[in-house]
């Protein structure tokens, strides 16, 4: 193999935190090729200002014509969840919870670093980096019960109208089926929220103990998709997850799923009441 | 380019959205028939064109298929529900319900909560038959043996009729054996190169899991044990998984037939990926339920088969 000279550069100080990187800087140096560090990389971003891993230029660009893309959009999903619960039970206010809420959160939590940690185990090279929660809007997010519960909500049928837009989109039966073990788990979870916030009577409308499953959700009767859950196209999921605020790194499509978009789009109410 | 000017053009214009969506699903390792693989070894399109569309005909079979197995589970979800609530049209089944019928109606938001199921039930069936399922078997209330004793009336769950305990294990039953059996089938429907079906089957079997979650809930709330998570998701496998320690009534058939519904629910290991070893896990949790927790499991048509089989009176059909 012909000698090249090796010239990495680093224009962004983010980078410098990817592991990947790291290994190149070192790499370089030992081949004796150059390393430019661009001036960008000192300059001041304002006082108070921290390095935030995710100020890629572009944010996360997802491949969905691929069954890669589409695991990878799950798996950005559930690093949102994973961080959104992680910072509930880690909030000073979760001592101050129910034993109900107490258990339902840790459980939520548990599942879904599980499901985080599996999908990116999965993945493995073709995992996309790390997605970054905005810190100032997750604290309010997790400021007190009430929100908690609607973000949760909020989430959970996401989590499902994502899943359940996506699958048909998968080509690879195993795929299918890790996607429907995952699914099956976050429509659990969603119940769950939903019957929680059913009992606490902070949403009206709904007959008590409907709100599990309720017609804002499962299409009732007479309607040509009736019993059906929520599904949404992928546009549509990232429009919403970017609306919550509480992504801080920018998460977008680069290339469109391959095949039929099956029925129209049927997502949970928003915002969430 | 004018379509009528080549052999592909000549073929119905839906026909030709569908063999393509047939070939890469059969590039991609969809299960075809001995007559499409012989018609595609041939050099002769036309050959080779005409495997391909008696194959979408029988790919369609396969799609009934499944339709009709799903609905079949569904009519018998609707009706176990209707016998609870007094809206069946047996009289038999309302009578022998009629005794826990009061008890779930003294429990707050409980018969709001098995109406609004036993109205998704009914919802899905008018939507599998709308789309192509037929009620073949002509079942109706009558079919069905809800004590699970292959038509004897004295199966292992005929204490649900008088039990309020006994009735929410077995709705929880019914439930996450629904989850099962349609999670197991969405292999079948995407093999089957159809994406619609695919996604409404999805869309069904994530009401069945919040159906099944709210059972689990109300069955904590009623006194099962810590192990019957209020998150809704399922802890360990087999009988264990079902939590019925507050049931020590509960005899030995029903605990098998528990044991059947919930078989391999304690997996923890997924596409070789041991869950319980995952880094950056939470410290202090019990990872091992955690994991089990975390991922639902399907269940086979023969599997799912055996396990409803003896709620029917009918022989339920392998295929």
């Amino acid at each position: 193999m012909a000698q090249q000279h090796q010239l990495l550069v680093i224009d962004n100080p983010e980078k410098l935190l990817h592991v990947s990187t790291r290994r190149t800087f070192l790499k370089t140096l030992a081949a004796g090729g150059t390393i430019v560090m661009l001036p960008s990389l000192f300059g001041a971003r304002g006082a108070g200002s921290e390095v935030n891993p995710s100020a890629w230029r572009n944010g996360i660009q997802l491949d969905l014509s691929t069954d890669t893309g589409i695991l990878n959009y799950a798996f950005a999903l559930e690093q949102f969840e994973a961080a959104f619960y992680t910072a509930v039970v880690a909030s000073a206010g979760f001592r101050t919870f129910t034993p109900e809420q107490q258990e339902v959160f840790a459980d939520l939590r548990n599942h879904e670093v599980i499901h985080r940690e599996f999908l990116r185990a999965a993945l493995g090279k073709s995992a996309i980096p790390a997605i970054e929660l905005n810190r100032t809007a997750l604290a309010t997010a997790t400021g007190d019960i009430a929100t908690v519960l609607r973000s949760a909500e909020s989430l959970e049928d996401l989590g499902v109208s994502a899943f359940n837009g996506a699958g048909k989109y998968l080509t690879d039966a195993a795929h299918l089926t890790l996607a429907g073990k995952i699914v099956s788990v976050e429509a659990r979870h969603a119940a769950a929220i939903r019957d929680m916030r059913d009992a606490m009577g902070v949403v009206t409308g709904a007959a008590a103990g409907t709100r599990f499953a309720g017609d804002d959700v499962v299409k009732p009767p007479g309607d040509a998709y009736q019993g059906l859950d929520v599904k949404l196209e992928p546009g549509a999921v990232l429009t919403r997850a970017a609306a919550t605020g509480l992504l801080s790194t920018p998460v977008s499509i680069a290339k469109p799923p391959r095949a039929a978009k099956g029925t129209p789009d049927s997502g949970p109410p928003s915002p969430t009441p | 380019m004018n379509d009528n000017e080549t052999l592909i053009g000549s073929i119905e214009p839906d026909i030709k959205h569908r063999l393509g969506d047939r070939a890469y699903q059969m590039a991609h390792g969809a299960d075809t028939s001995s007559a499409v693989r012989a018609g595609l070894t041939m050099a002769s399109v036309p050959v080779m064109l005409a495997a391909l569309a008696r194959d979408l005909n029988a790919q369609s079979a396969s799609v009934t298929s499944v339709l009709n197995f799903a609905l079949m589970l569904e009519i018998f979800e609707s009706e176990f529900y209707k016998a609870v609530l007094g809206t069946t049209s047996s009289a038999a089944h309302k009578a022998a319900f009629a005794g826990v019928r009061g008890k779930v109606s003294g429990l707050a938001g409980a018969t709001a909560a098995l109406q609004q199921i036993q109205k998704h039930e009914a919802s899905h069936i008018a939507f599998l038959e709308a789309n192509g399922a037929t009620n073949s078997h002509k079942l109706s209330a009558d079919s069905f043996d809800f004590t699970g004793g292959k038509g004897s009336g004295t199966g292992p769950f005929a204490a649900a009729g008088s039990d309020l305990d006994v009735l929410l294990l077995m709705a929880q039953g019914v439930e996450d054996t629904g989850v099962r059996a349609f999670k197991g089938q969405a292999p079948n429907l995407l093999a089957a190169g159809n994406p619609v079906v695919l996604e409404a089957a999805l869309r069904i079997h994530s009401v069945e899991a919040r159906h099944a979650s709210k059972i689990r809930r109300m069955r904590r709330q009623h006194g099962a044990p810590a192990t019957v998570r209020l998150s809704g998701a399922i802890r360990g496998g087999g009988s264990a998984a079902a939590g019925a320690s507050n049931i020590p009534s509960l005899g030995a058939a029903a605990v098998t037939a528990l044991s059947a519904i919930y078989a391999g629910d304690d997996n923890t290991t997924q596409a070789g990926v041991n869950l319980t070893t995952l880094p950056n896990l939470p410290s202090g949790i019990d990872v091992t339920a955690a994991a089990q927790e975390a991922f639902d499991e399907p269940l086979t048509r023969a599997e799912i088969t055996a396990i409803v089989q003896p709620f029917f009176k009918v022989p339920i059909p392998s295929a």
